[in-house]
Parts: structure tokens; sequence; C-alpha cells
């Protein structure tokens, strides 16, 4: 058992322990913090398989962009955890049973005796200068470029149908446009002297200082 | 090849461990009296009227999900830039293709005032 | 595998349904909101062109693009043809009702038409990534497609339980061809076949990533036990979205069936043969049982379609070419079925009223007999009564069955084909023999008018012709 194995075995069991710190945690903050473990442990073992770019990239794009989206959303969502936690106790029975079933299956299958060390001979170590993000780029830009346009319409597909999900014109908003305000010349589109009589006070109005017509907003914007 | 990522795990070692120190020492060495008063929530010395965590706008998410079509976008300019030179022009073209279709994408967002903060 | 320029005429179709959905999408920003019925009429444009260029692309030999990524043959020039067509249906009968509720704009256009390229993409997929990213593509569109209406509560709820349990069944799809990447080593359908062949089918690998596989298919077809999300999200969404949803992704999932099963593991074929025999028959029996006591006629047409996934499992079940084109018979004709079915349904919806419930269409045959001439086609159709096209479909697939020796497999669908006849005569009967509930006139515009008729009767003349469509499907396997 080598250096690199006992690595493996680390992050592979930080990532499991992770994993299963997400799917019980109370605070669903903490999940998603602990979800960015997950995804730092899975970059970790990718590297370790010398598979550099996929790691980098997903500790840039999960963890840099999408962890701070479901920050966004788990934020977003008011989510009474109190009452999703009775019903995941109501159901916990039956989802330990399937749960069960599942790994028992899967242990079966893709236990060692067909996903052993004896099936699968140790890669062996890329040479001096092999460089992961070259294949990566020969690999998709010759022999997937059909695939990898596919992946820019999907995008596509993302930006158009998040807007129109998303996307709502507030009637009645007041925002600033930089390049209305720097086209303002100087004169009258800037100032606007508004002649006003004088009104008369009646005398049921108390003095100025509380009456509708000493509304301190008025006087603000005349002398603007 | 992997040799060359043994600093990088040294330092995440040793940053675990500088993380880790101030915790372990300030619960060993630390006086902890606990009592009700200090362990109730307040806000600026009222009680606390609301929950901490308020709803986000949805405009946030908005933003946070163009940012990430980017970003998508970005990673796959790494390997093309790395090997550019040994594809040649159909690299060049594949790539135009690519940003092409992701420019009709942001017309549409900015035509759509998406980027826009109300 | 370096790019040749050939390579675009083969992907013509797509390449014309890509920019007509970019070039409206662009257009529509430009235009004010008097002038939107241009991109209805863009699209159109884009569609028909699309489907002379699947005509111009078409032929009898098979050519592969892009390194084997892609493939054209005659099934997929047939079921090209066939997806576009029944867009060309849903545009035609959604337009007065989007219309009436605000949703008549330029995003609606373009995220069908991205849909109609997933099924594309779909339908020619020749290696797994490819299969995988034309999925991806038609599901995403379809999660917006079902919120469109951004008011609509029951939308959004579906939407969501719809991209929930869509995202769970892609990930089991991609993990199971991850396993079957990691048995056989190879991502290309021919390249997986032929690794099977050499290295036999008793590796439990494999079968364990088939299984993954297959409730990936399941899932989008909406077979029983994976058909949970199929009531909520017809119920929840748009008429016109759901008449979309329920005609061109299910010929898409027969394409993705197809090609999956018959064209990548044709070696299990004992193992993947046994699976759908139990999904067929719990989606009979489940769809058929449950729609009986639906009073929401999309819920009850949702449980239609899960009992008509089951009639499509069992051609190809059979394993013989003869029972493959039974099956791709019947994908078709009952597109053809659910978008007359839905059609009418749009149709008969107007401003502030929708056409949702069964009583709904009582008395449709004093208020409109033509249309309710064309929606008692339909039925019939769906129930297998002769001459309609549905009886040829049921008949041919049954035969197919009946010909591996499968026969009480035949007796338990013909049993449940006349418990499921129950549903559907009744909505005839409704249509003739109840008091209508509503007396408005129905307001449908022409062009819907003639695209039900020739859906109508396309039904008919298929079911009393149908020796052209079967020997286009023969031809493809």
């Amino acid at each position: 058992m080598g250096f690199e194995k006992f690595l493996f075995y680390v992050f592979a069991a930080i990532a499991v322990f992770a994993a299963g710190m997400v799917v019980t945690r109370r605070n669903p903050v903490h999940a998603v913090l602990y979800l960015v473990l997950a995804f730092v442990s899975s970059a970790a073992l990718w590297l370790l398989i010398e598979a550099e770019f996929l790691g980098i990239v997903l500790v840039l794009v999960y963890v840099g962009a999408v962890m701070v989206l479901f920050l966004f959303v788990v934020m977003m969502l008011d989510i009474e955890v109190a009452a999703l936690r009775a019903q995941f106790i109501r159901h916990l029975p039956l989802g330990l049973v399937i749960a069960a079933v599942m790994i028992i299956n899967m242990v079966l299958v893709v236990g060692p005796w067909n996903f052993g060390l004896d099936s699968f001979a140790k890669p062996v170590p890329q040479p001096e200068g092999y460089s992961n993000t070259t294949v990566l780029g020969l690999d998709l830009f010759r022999t997937y470029l059909y695939q990898f346009e596919i992946a820019a319409v999907v995008l596509l597909v993302a930006i158009v149908a998040a807007i129109r999900l998303t996307l709502r014109r507030r009637a009645n908003t007041k925002h600033q446009e930089p390049s209305e305000q720097v086209r303002v010349r100087k004169g009258p589109e800037r100032i606007r002297l508004v002649a006003m009589r004088a009104e008369a006070v009646p005398a049921s109005v108390p003095r100025i200082g509380s009456g509708p017509g000493a509304d301190p907003n008025d006087a603000k914007e005349q002398g603007e | 090849m992997l040799e060359d990522y043994l600093h990088i795990l040294i330092f995440l070692v040793v940053a675990f461990l500088i993380g880790l120190a101030p915790r372990v020492m300030g619960s060993l060495l630390g006086p902890r009296r606990p009592g009700l008063e200090k362990d109730s929530p307040y806000e600026c010395g009222f009680e606390a009227f609301e929950n901490a965590r308020m709803k986000f706008d949805v405009r946030y998410y908005l933003v946070a999900i163009l940012f990430i079509i980017f970003d998508l976008e970005i990673a796959f300019l790494f390997p093309w830039a790395v090997v550019l030179e040994e594809l040649g022009l159909g690299g060049l073209i594949a790539m135009v293709v690519f940003l092409g279709i992701l420019v009709v994408g942001f017309i549409y967002e900015w035509r759509k005032g998406a980027l826009e903060w109300e | 595998m370096p790019f040749e320029a050939a390579y675009l005429y083969t992907i013509l179709p797509e390449l014309v349904i890509l920019i007509t959905a970019s070039v409206v999408l662009v257009v529509d920003l430009y235009l004010r909101d008097d002038q939107k019925g241009l991109n209805h009429s863009l699209t159109l444009v884009g569609l028909v062109l699309a489907l002379a260029s699947v005509g111009l692309v078409g032929g009898d030999q098979t050519a592969t693009a892009f390194g084997g990524a892609f493939v054209r043959d005659p099934m997929s020039d047939l079921l090209k043809g066939v997806v576009i067509v029944l867009t060309l249906f849903t545009f035609v009968y959604s337009s007065n009702y989007m219309r009436d509720r605000d949703m008549w704009v330029g995003e609606y256009h373009v995220l069908v038409l991205f849909s109609l390229l997933g099924v594309m993409i779909m339908i020619s997929a020749n290696d797994f990534l490819s299969m995988y990213l034309g999925l991806e593509l038609l599901a995403l569109c379809l999660y917006a497609l079902v919120a469109f209406d951004r008011d609509s509560k029951a939308g959004s709820e579906a939407a969501m339980k719809y991209f929930v349990l869509g995202s769970i069944g892609t990930g089991m799809l991609l993990y199971g061809i991850s396993m079957l990447y990691g048995a056989t080593g190879g991502i290309g359908f021919g390249d997986v076949a032929a690794a099977v062949a050499a290295t036999g089918t008793d590796d439990k690998v494999l079968v364990f990533g088939l299984v993954f596989v297959l409730i990936g298919i399941a899932f989008k077809f909406g077979a029983v036990p994976f058909h949970m999300w199929m009531p909520d999200v017809y119920q929840g969404a748009p008429a016109p979205v759901v008449l979309f949803l329920s005609s061109a992704p299910k010929v898409a999932a027969f394409a993705m069936a197809a090609r999956i099963l018959l064209d990548a593991l044709p070696g299990l074929l004992a193992d993947w043969g046994d699976i759908l025999i139990i999904l067929s028959v719990l989606s009979m029996a489940v769809g058929n049982v449950v729609a009986i006591a639906q009073t929401n006629i999309k819920r009850m047409l949702a449980y239609s379609t899960v009992s008509h996934v089951g009639f499509i499992f069992f051609g190809l079940l059979a394993g013989t070419e003869q029972g493959y084109a039974a099956a791709m018979f019947y994908a078709v004709v009952y597109g053809l079925m659910a978008v007359g079915a839905f059609g009418v349904l749009v149709m008969i919806s107007h401003k502030g009223f929708e056409a949702e419930n069964l009583d709904d269409l009582k008395g449709l045959g004093d208020r409109d007999p033509w249309l309710a001439a064309m929606m008692t086609l339909v039925m019939f159709s769906m129930a297998g009564v002769p001459p309609m096209v549905g009886f040829m479909a049921k008949l041919l697939v049954l035969e197919a069955v009946v010909n591996v020796g499968l026969i009480w497999l035949a007796i338990v669908a013909v049993v449940f084909s006349i418990i499921g006849a129950f549903y559907y005569l009744r909505v005839v009967k409704m249509i003739y023999f109840d008091k209508p509930e509503v007396m408005d006139p129905v307001t449908a515009s022409g062009s819907a008018r003639i695209a039900v008729s020739v859906n109508g009767l396309a039904i008919l003349f298929l079911g009393m012709f149908p020796a052209g469509l079967l020997a286009l499907c023969e031809a493809a396997f």
C-alpha cells in the first residue's frame, strides 16, 4: 500500500463522510457547506488519477459557482425544517428498507467480485510532460466535436429558460440610467425654473412648518 | 507528475491544522460558563423578532445562474486555448460556432434587460 | 476524426431547426407587441424547411457523421419527419390558446423548437453521449415549458415534480451508462454491441448497467412504476405544452429505447426482454384501471399514455424485426392520436375557461359537430376500434408477440384493452348523449380547424390503408 493509496482512502472517506452529512444536517446552509467539502475531496480524487483539468474545473465551476447558486436557493426558500423532519421520520422505516436492499444489490454487483483490483489493473502513471488539458482538448475538439456544440445549445436553452421563468418587469420601479445622465447638458436640461404664485394661506391652517404646503420634499424640488 | 502536487497537499494539511488549532485551544483553555441569558439569541439588545434567514429576491438567483452559464463556457475555453495550435483552423471554427450560439443567448439576455438591476 | 464539410449536409435538418430557433429568439426581441405573429410565421417556415431537408437528405443508405456520433438512416428519416409534423400541429393548435393567455411570446416558440432539436438529436444519436445530451436538451426545455405560465401555481408545482423526478431518472441513466462504459470500454452503440458480443453476456456489471439504463428509458416513457410524474405534470402544465409533451418526446423515447436496446445491447435481449415484460404488463394494468377513476381529462389521458407505453414495449420485447417495426408504427400512431386528443381540448378552451374536466366535453356534439366527430375518431382510435389506425397498431404489436410464442401476454393485453375501451367510449358518450354544461360556441381558429381535420382524417385513413406507413417502419429494421 503506497502513499497514493493511503491518500485515496483519506479523500474517499472524507467524501463519503461529507455526503452523509449533507443529507442529515438540520441546517440547509451547513448541508451546502458539506457539499462543498464533498466536491473538494472528489476533486482531489480526480487529481489522483491524473485528471487534473477535471479536478480543477470541479473546484472552479462547482465550488465557485454552483455552490453559490445553491446558497442563494437555500436562502431563498423559507424551509420549515421541523415539518420536513417530521415527514422524514415518518417515512424513515420504508426508506431504510429500500436503501438496504439497494445497497446489498449494489455491493453484490459493484463489490470486489466484479470491480476488484484483480479485474482492473492499476493504471500506468502517465509519462513526464503529459498534460491532461491537452489530451482533453484534442478529444473534445476532434472526437467529440458534435457533442461539444450540443453543449452550447444546452447552455443557450438554460439562459432562455432561466430568464423566462424568473425575470419579471416590475412596474413603478425607479432606477438610474447612467447613459441618460451623462448626456444631460448644461442649461435648461439640467434645471427648470418654475414660476409659482405665492399662495394665500387660509386663516384656518396653521403657520408654515406643519401645513401641507410646507412638505420638505416640495421645497427640495424647487431648490434643485 | 503526481509529485508536483505534493506541496499543495502539504499546504492543505497545514491549513487544516491552523484552522483546527484555535478551536481546540479555545475549547481546552477558555473558561466556559454557559447560562440561559448568555445562550439566548438577541439582536442589538432586543429580543429576536424574526428568523435570521430571510428570503432573498429571486433576482439574485437569475444573476447567479447567468454567471454559471458563462463560467462553464470559460471552462471550455481553457483546453481549447492549450491545443489551438494543433487544431488549426478547424478548432477555431468550432469555438466560433460554440461562442456564436452563446452570443445569441447573450443578445437575448441583454435586450430582455436581465442584466439590469432595477 | 477530422471534421468534414459533408457532415453539415447530413445534419441539415438539425441545423435548420437550430437556425430557426436562434432567429426567432433574436427577432422576437425587436418586435412590437402587435407584430408577434411574425414569430409564428418564421417558426412554421422553419419547420417546413426542416421537413423538406429531412426528405432531401434521406434515403435508403445509412450515413454517419462526426466520427460515428450521428447516424442518419431510414428510421431516423421517418421519425424526424413525424416529430416535425407533430410540432407543426402543436403550433397550429396552440396559437389561440396561448394568445388568450399572454403566453404567445418568442420564448414559447424557441423552447418548443429546441425541444424538437433535442428530440431529433436523440433520434439520430449513435453513441451514449449524444443520446444523453439530446435528452438533457429536451428535458431542460420541457421543464421550462411546463412552468411556462408563471402565475400558475399548479404549473410551477408540476414543473418542480417533473424536474426532481426527471433529474433522478437521468441520473440513473447516466449511472447505467457509466457502468456500461466500465464493462465495455466504449460509448458508441456499435462499440458496445461489439464488446458485448466479444466478452459474452454473463458479465454482471453489464446487466447492472442495463438495469439502470432501462430505468432511465422507462422514466422517459412514463412506464409503471416510473409513471408517477405523468398525471401531475399533465394536469398542471398548460394544455398546449401537454399537447407537445405527450407527442414528440414519446417518439423520442421510442427512438432512445430502439437505439440503445437494439443497436447497443442486442446481445442482452434475454435480460431486457424480461424486464420489459414486467414494465409493460404493469403499465397496461395500472394505466387502464386508474384512468377509469379520473374526472380530469388531462389526468385520464396521462394514464392512457401509460397504458399505450405498455403496447410499445410489447413490440420491442418480441425481439423480432416484425416486433420492432410494429412498435415503431405504434409510437408514430400514438403521437398522432395524442396530438389530436389534446388539440381538441386546446381548441375548446378559450379565454378564462380551461377544458380540463370530462364534464367540459359534455354535449360537444351539439356545440360543434365537426370537432366532436374528430374527437370521436381519436377516442375510437385510442380504444382500438376498427377501422381506426389505433386498431391496426394494436393488432400488429399483438401479432408480433404471438409470433414469438408469448400468447399469454397477448391475452393480458387484450383484456386490459377492453377495460381501457370503457373510458374512451365514456368520452364519446358524453360528447353525444349528455346535456352540455356550457353552451358557449367553440372559438377555434380556421387553421386549427383545418389541422384537426387533417389529423382526424389521417387517423382514419392510415387505419384503412396502413401499408405505406408500415412499409416505412419495416424498412427501418
